[in-house]
């Protein structure tokens, strides 16, 4: 008989909040994000029976699509889940709506309003929006205040809206953004959503720090010596050189993502799992946090850019090579950074940081180093033993390793490294989730522990200041050093840490 | 968390003047609220056992309707100095009826309806309609009215009101109330019934007010199993959404056998399954059944025939999808402090027996004690592999269970409940026949 491939017994028991009646409105649904993650993400949970029979998904945008057109948009996009479920698309796909609306055209956002209330009638959704904005950064202002203006965000308890990143450009910028914002909404009806706290791996760092006991009392100083936040691609710019030549890796990968990976990682306990207790302790770690040397800033940060690379039957362009990029262009690729967070817990424990595209793997994963044992009592099989190291892998293979010294085989008493390892996929006998499944349905539910609040995005944009300064005034201070496409990054960054005596791991 | 009592005495008004009094309520508001955006439950809460031990002064009242200790152990003193069997729950009928009732205390505080447990009250109900009838014969309808806020324990602010409406005299004075129930409930918001009774006691009660469109939440290890089971299956056949807090307590065995099969070793096993032997608390087996029912249709196995059937044991066989017998027996187990809930599984043991590979054998024991654990050992399990868990007991009461179905479900049937329910009725029908 041949094997059974997932766990039958496991199939429907995920204990999982239903997303009230609800009319999501989806701007800029003409776009790759609303066919390539929205939609889908809506239709997995349509698929897991969590959205209620009240629901509808209103798209909006400048074509003049009909209701017919984007749905059918939405069925091309879509093709390959509809193939596996054609009954559920039939059954979903009649929850599907399109209104033209230009945001910038305040009586397109009276019909819109008008549309709203038709829906609300006949899909019994109660007055319930979320209003979802995945438009250019530069109408997220603007978009907020039309909404306001035409009234649609005025019951903070039935309305709110989502907001993708970029969160503004600097600290300055965020900081003007989340005042406009905060003009237009009260901030519990504001979701700054980052996918990567969607992610099941990110939210299991809270779960393995504060459900287990053994953790929480070595997981400061006194036990680890370091800890190192990686998050490589294996892709280049691809089609996004338009947006990537303006933001570059800090911006786009360390800002957010890595700095939210970090916070996690780093913050206290929070008193009770409750949305602001956990936001307050994310904001006050990134408070603590600062670069290893704010006063010379390119002694604790490199800055690299891909160049051409790859194999004669499967070569690869350079950055500089790539379409829509400037040839002289010094916008950084790959950033790899020391910081320090002042507070008791981890005083003079470095965290390493490091992203970059066209590395060798994709895979994002926290390491913590522990520190060695005090006296070392056995001669170690690779000449000096390996100091322990947890390692938190976020993407692929989502789980954790404990490497930890054991007796070598034989007559001596020698030690050798060995792995514990934690599979999500060999545990679980299901997949994780999409990371936009689990923020939709958060943000439709109104539960906004999984997104960012203002003062969590400033902070970490002021963290960055100091190197974003130097990138717009005194760019020669931080070059931006060449690397061989698929290799892990310039030789700098391997400096920049050897200068601690220390290696960047090595997955 | 302490419940939460209504801020304002409870006015009584004739049933009458009940629906213009809650509009008033609410339009006098100055803000223009109309009260939460949630939901209104109607609570049948007899509470019959507590109101006989408070009115015969065996516990102190007033009466709630809530699972409190002092019920729980004047109920289970009832068991050992009634004629009862040992293995008797504290809220099992018999121990209403075995209460000498000959002198009633009059005019004992009656707050049902009032009383509202914290985990309910947080979710912030718009309304809450309490049917609470009386013990006594005399007793004609008061019909009572109050609005509540409910106090965020954390802060917050983020409180809305609702309101609450008590129904309460005996069985003919409510049946002349219920006809207002309906004008209540609001048209707008989804209504839920908590049937917090037996399915058996006032059939006519039930059908009047569980309302197709209405979400149900029913417990089946009240009643006879033969009932539990024909009311849910005809109520999910009809479309309804059915929730079961029998089924809902289930989880913790479901979980933990999922999570026995999750290793890609063992997921093999499950193809090979050959017997499985449930125990249970007393004799009401319809959480038993449910388990038994789970597994034919996760594994795809059919029902085949009865075996045997006695008082406190059943057997039966299924089919695998590779045409091989499974034998699943049921056994009543004489449990001397059993749970408040009636039927509960106490152990259950699974082998699996691969015959090309005797080594991949297993046996898979899970029990809600260590010394189950030891009784479903024996029998030369030793020579296969040997799972053992304690499944932990849970600790989560009735109206915290109740609060997890109106939070989580929205009133969807879950569909594993949906398929598992027909094939119980099935295994229940097939062991009557045997008799």
């Amino acid at each position: 008989m041949s094997m059974t491939v997932t766990n039958p017994l496991r199939v429907g028991l995920r204990q999982e909040r239903v997303v009230p009646p609800q009319c999501l409105v989806i701007f800029g649904a003409s776009g790759d994000l609303t066919h390539r993650k929205l939609v889908p993400a809506l239709f997995e949970l349509f698929k897991q029976r969590r959205l209620p029979s009240e629901f509808a998904i209103l798209g909006c945008a400048r074509r003049p699509w009909t209701d017919e057109i984007f749905k059918t948009k939405m069925e091309e996009g879509l093709s390959s889940q509809i193939k596996e479920s054609p009954k559920e698309w039939e059954l979903f796909s009649q929850n599907l709506f399109y209104e033209p609306v230009d945001l910038q055209q305040p009586d397109h956002l009276v019909k819109l309003g008008e549309r709203l209330e038709i829906i609300d009638k006949s899909r019994a959704t109660h007055g319930n929006r979320t209003f979802y904005l995945s438009v250019s950064p530069k109408f997220y202002g603007s978009g907020c205040r039309a909404l306001a203006a035409a009234g649609l965000l005025k019951d903070p308890k039935r309305s709110r809206v989502v907001i993708e990143k970029p969160f503004g450009r600097d600290f300055n910028s965020a900081q003007s953004l989340n005042s406009l914002v905060q003009g237009c909404a009260q901030e519990s009806q504001i979701f700054r959503i980052d996918h990567y706290l969607g992610k099941e791996t990110v939210q299991n760092i809270l779960v393995l720090r504060f459900a287990n006991t053994i953790f929480e009392p070595i997981w400061n100083r006194n036990y680890i010596s370091s800890v190192q936040i990686t998050s490589s691609e294996t892709v280049g710019v691809e089609d996004r050189a338009g947006y990537y030549e303006s933001s570059g890796a800090l911006r786009d990968m360390v800002q957010n993502h890595l700095t939210q990976m970090l916070a996690l990682t780093a913050m206290e306990p929070p008193g009770h799992f409750d949305p602001e207790a956990i936001r307050n302790e994310k904001a006050k770690v990134l408070q603590a946090a600062k670069l290893a040397n704010e006063e010379k800033p390119w002694e604790c940060c490199v800055r690299g850019q891909y160049s051409k690379g790859g194999s004669k039957d499967d070569p690869l362009l350079g950055y500089r090579e790539e379409p829509g990029v400037n040839s002289n262009s010094t916008t950084e690729t790959y950033v790899a950074m020391k910081l320090f967070i002042d507070n008791w817990r981890w005083q003079g424990v470095p965290f390493y940081v490091r992203t970059g595209k066209r590395l060798p793997k994709r895979l994002s994963e926290v390491v913590l180093t522990f520190r060695e044992a005090p006296v070392h009592l056995f001669d170690a099989a690779g000449g000096c033993p390996t100091s322990n190291q947890l390692i938190l892998r976020i993407q692929p293979n989502e789980g954790a390793e404990f490497s930890f010294e054991v007796k070598s085989p034989g007559s001596g008493m020698r030690s050798r490294p060995v792995n514990m390892e934690f599979s999500y996929d060999e545990s679980f006998g299901e997949p994780s989730d999409e990371g936009y499944v689990r923020l939709l349905a958060d943000a439709m539910l109104g539960d906004p522990t999984l997104f960012t609040r203002s003062d969590e995005v400033e902070a970490a944009w002021r963290l960055y200041t100091p190197l974003l300064e130097i990138i717009e005034d005194s760019p020669w201070e931080l070059p931006v050093y060449q690397y061989e496409s698929r290799t892990w990054g310039p030789t700098e960054s391997d400096l920049l840490i050897g200068k601690d005596q220390l290696l960047w791991r090595r997955p | 968390m302490s419940p939460q009592l209504t801020l304002q005495t409870p006015l009584q008004l004739p049933p009458s003047e009940i629906p213009t009094y809650l509009d008033q309520l609410w339009s006098h508001d100055e803000r223009g609220s109309k009260g939460a955006n949630t939901f209104c439950l109607i609570i049948w809460q007899p509470a019959w056992i507590e109101q006989k031990l408070v009115k015969t002064g065996k516990i102190s009242g007033p009466i709630v309707g809530n699972q409190r200790i002092d019920l729980i152990e004047a109920a289970r003193k009832i068991v050992l100095e009634g004629d009862l069997p040992n293995c008797t729950s504290p809220f099992d009928f018999r121990v209403q009826s075995s209460i000498q009732s000959k002198d009633l205390i009059q005019n004992v505080e009656d707050l049902r309806g009032q009383h509202i447990d914290t985990s309910i009250s947080n979710l912030q109900p718009r309304r809450l309609i309490t049917i609470a009838p009386t013990i006594e014969k005399e007793n004609s309808l008061e019909t009572l009215v109050a609005a509540y806020c409910p106090l965020p324990e954390e802060g917050g602010g983020k409180t809305t009101c609702g309101d609450v409406v008590v129904l309460r005299g005996n069985k003919t004075a409510i049946n002349d109330g219920l006809e207002i129930v309906e004008t209540l409930v609001p048209d707008e918001l989804p209504s839920w019934l908590w049937w917090n009774g037996r399915i058996d006691e006032a059939p006519e009660f039930l059908d009047t007010l569980a309302l197709p469109n209405r979400r149900l939440i029913i417990d089946t290890a009240l009643g006879e199993p033969k009932d539990c089971l024909n009311l849910l299956f005809q109520r999910i056949k009809s479309g309804q959404a059915v929730n079961d807090l029998n089924w809902l307590r289930l989880r913790g065995w479901r979980e933990t056998l999922a999570m026995v099969f999750d290793p890609l070793q063992r997921r093999n096993a499950l193809d090979n399954l050959e017997k499985i032997d449930i125990d249970i608390e007393g004799n009401q087996s319809v959480q038993g059944l449910f388990l038994a029912a789970w597994l034919a249709d996760r594994l795809n196995w059919r029902l085949n025939s009865c075996i045997s059937s006695e008082k406190e044991h059943i057997e039966v066989d299924f089919i695998r999808p590779d045409k091989k017998l499974v034998t699943v027996c049921l056994t009543s187990l004489p449990i001397g402090k059993p749970s408040i809930n009636p039927g509960q599984i106490v152990g259950l043991r699974l082998i699996a027996k691969d015959k090309s590979k005797p080594k991949n054998d297993i046996c898979v024991i899970l029990a809600s004690e260590s010394g189950e654990c030891m009784r479903l050992e024996a029998g030369g399990m030793a020579r296969m592999e040997l799972i053992e868990q304690v499944v932990p007991i849970q600790k989560s009461s009735l109206e915290n269970d109740v609060a997890r179905l109106l939070s989580s479900s929205r009133g969807n049937t879950s569909p594993l409940l949906a398929s598992a329910t027909p094939i119980a009725k099935e295994i229940l029908n097939l062991v009557n026949q045997y008799i």
